[in-house]
């Protein structure tokens, strides 16, 4: 299995704001969540992966070559569409067709009738979801091998939402494809990726396998003094209100087998981000 | 590249409907012999340098430039992109004037049609020369900066002219240069044209770097 996409290093600094170093490796055939709150550097960081913004250090490798030579096999869905309100549906497949090789005029069209998408339709009309559609079948038509996804699935309802995450699943059957997606909805997330990336403040906190990470951390409800006699090493941080206080703990199953008595309950993606950014670092 | 010029037309598609609507009717204002025809030129002339200023304006809207710089195109051949548009645009303003000037002739209206014909021909340069002025402040500061950038220029150009022009006596001293020859007035557009293919490649350049170290 090789490496889709291959991250060494990578930074990118601001006057305010400095993402990275960033090492992140995904393989083919698989999909990574990236996770992280408002301006925790996910948007910069797929810019600079595509040199939309021009990193300040490190390498990118996509598909095994440089950014600018895999572009024509990635397919790109940002948190908006930007296509031009003065364009109409069918306009993007004029446009398009001609920028990439291996534009499939058909394929274009089979997602247009899948998304409910009218040609004719001027792009102005469309509500924020079916725009979120059209900017998918535009990342898909030209059959890329990695997808690169921002905020993609937000704003569509959960049936077609359900619809695409099933699209992409399909999609990294295939070996030689990957995905990376940033997402609020780390429910989907959940159900999709294999591999979790969260961002904080620019810095990658934590990078693994997505059932490893769920398996390996969990949620203690505790009362105060419990919490006071657990060993701090197992704890990542703590949240406390007037009587009782919670814990995100890792080493889940060593943590069960020291402490029966307390209850350890699944953690989910929410609210790992939550106790990583609210929560007290022990 | 040749998809980033069609979506440049596309997007033009309305206004460039409702400008050949305006030629039609200036058209018919000149057939009537209320205005002189050479005025069709100088619309042209207009309408050309507006059009390239809204491109830039509707794909900020859009944010096409993020979307844009993810294609396989390049920063380069994205800004030749836009060149070749602008100078499209004013190829065909040209024709589209030449053929209103063909149906006044056809119908008895132009008098003079070869005169016409380089009115139409120098306005379509001013409008190349124009827009080479432009696109670097378009790539440099964005539609809404360039305006006003482009304003100050063009009144410290005066400003400088006027000061040049001052200690010889002002306009008055242009009238003592005399009438020009008529090889002189021959010369003119073959000297604009070298003009304009320089200008139009310094502000290439300048295009291409601008938009080479944007930051999206």
């Amino acid at each position: 299995m090789t490496n889709c996409i291959e991250i060494k290093g990578l930074a990118k600094e601001y006057k305010t704001f400095t993402l990275g170093p960033i090492d992140l490796t995904v393989p083919g055939g698989s999909i990574l969540g990236l996770i992280g709150e408002n301006g925790a550097g996910k948007t910069t960081l797929i810019k600079s992966m595509l040199g939309i913004t021009k990193p300040s250090g490190g390498s990118v490798t996509l598909l095994g070559t440089d950014p600018d030579h895999a572009k024509e096999d990635i397919g790109v869905v940002m948190d908006d569409c930007f296509f031009s309100e003065y364009l109409r549906v069918r306009d993007v497949n004029s446009v398009l067709s001609h920028v990439y090789k291996g534009w499939d005029k058909g394929l274009f069209a089979d997602y247009l009738d899948k998304f409910g998408l009218s040609g004719a339709k001027n792009i102005k009309e469309l509500s924020r979801g079916m725009r979120m559609k059209l900017s998918l079948a535009a990342a898909l038509a030209h059959r890329p091998r990695l997808l690169l996804l921002d905020e993609a699935t937000a704003g569509l309802d959960p049936v077609v939402r359900d619809e695409i995450l099933d699209e992409f699943l399909a999609f990294v059957s295939d070996e030689e494809h990957a995905i990376l997606i940033s997402s609020h909805i780390t429910s989907d997330l959940e159900k999709v990726a294999d591999y979790i990336a969260y961002l904080h403040q620019g810095k990658l906190l934590m990078c693994d396998e997505k059932d490893m990470l769920l398996e390996s951390y969990g949620r203690l409800v505790c009362t105060k003094a419990d919490l006071e006699q657990i060993d701090r090493g197992y704890l990542v941080s703590t949240r406390k209100s007037q009587y009782s206080a919670e814990a995100l703990i890792r080493h889940k199953s060593d943590f069960k087998r020291l402490y029966p008595r307390l209850t350890v309950e699944p953690v989910t993606l929410d609210e790992l981000m939550v106790f990583v950014v609210k929560g007290e670092k022990t | 590249m040749t998809g980033l010029v069609i979506k440049d037309f596309l997007i033009l598609r309305k206004s460039l409907r409702s400008y050949l609507m305006i030629l039609v009717i200036y058209t018919a204002i000149a057939f009537s012999g209320f205005w002189n025809a050479s005025f069709i030129g100088g619309f042209m002339m207009v309408m050309v340098s507006v059009l390239p200023m809204n491109v830039f304006a509707y794909d900020k809207q859009a944010k096409w430039d993020t979307y844009g710089l993810a294609l396989p195109v390049g920063r380069t051949k994205t800004v030749c992109a836009r060149y070749l548009c602008v100078l499209l645009l004013c190829l065909g303003s040209v024709v589209m004037a030449a053929m209103a000037g063909a149906v006044l002739y056809a119908m008895g209206r132009l008098e003079e049609p070869a005169e016409f014909l380089i009115t139409c021909a120098l306005m379509g340069l001013l409008a190349v020369l124009l827009n080479a002025v432009i696109l670097p402040f378009l790539y440099k500061f964005g539609p809404e900066q360039a305006r006003i950038a482009l304003f100050v220029l063009m009144g410290f150009i005066v400003l400088l002219g006027w000061l040049f022009l001052i200690p010889l006596g002002g306009i008055e001293w242009l009238k003592t240069l005399g009438e020009p020859t008529p090889a002189q007035i021959a010369s003119i557009p073959f000297i604009a044209a070298i003009v304009g293919v320089v200008l139009l490649a310094v502000s290439f350049l300048l295009s291409r770097h601008f938009y080479g170290t944007k930051d999206v």
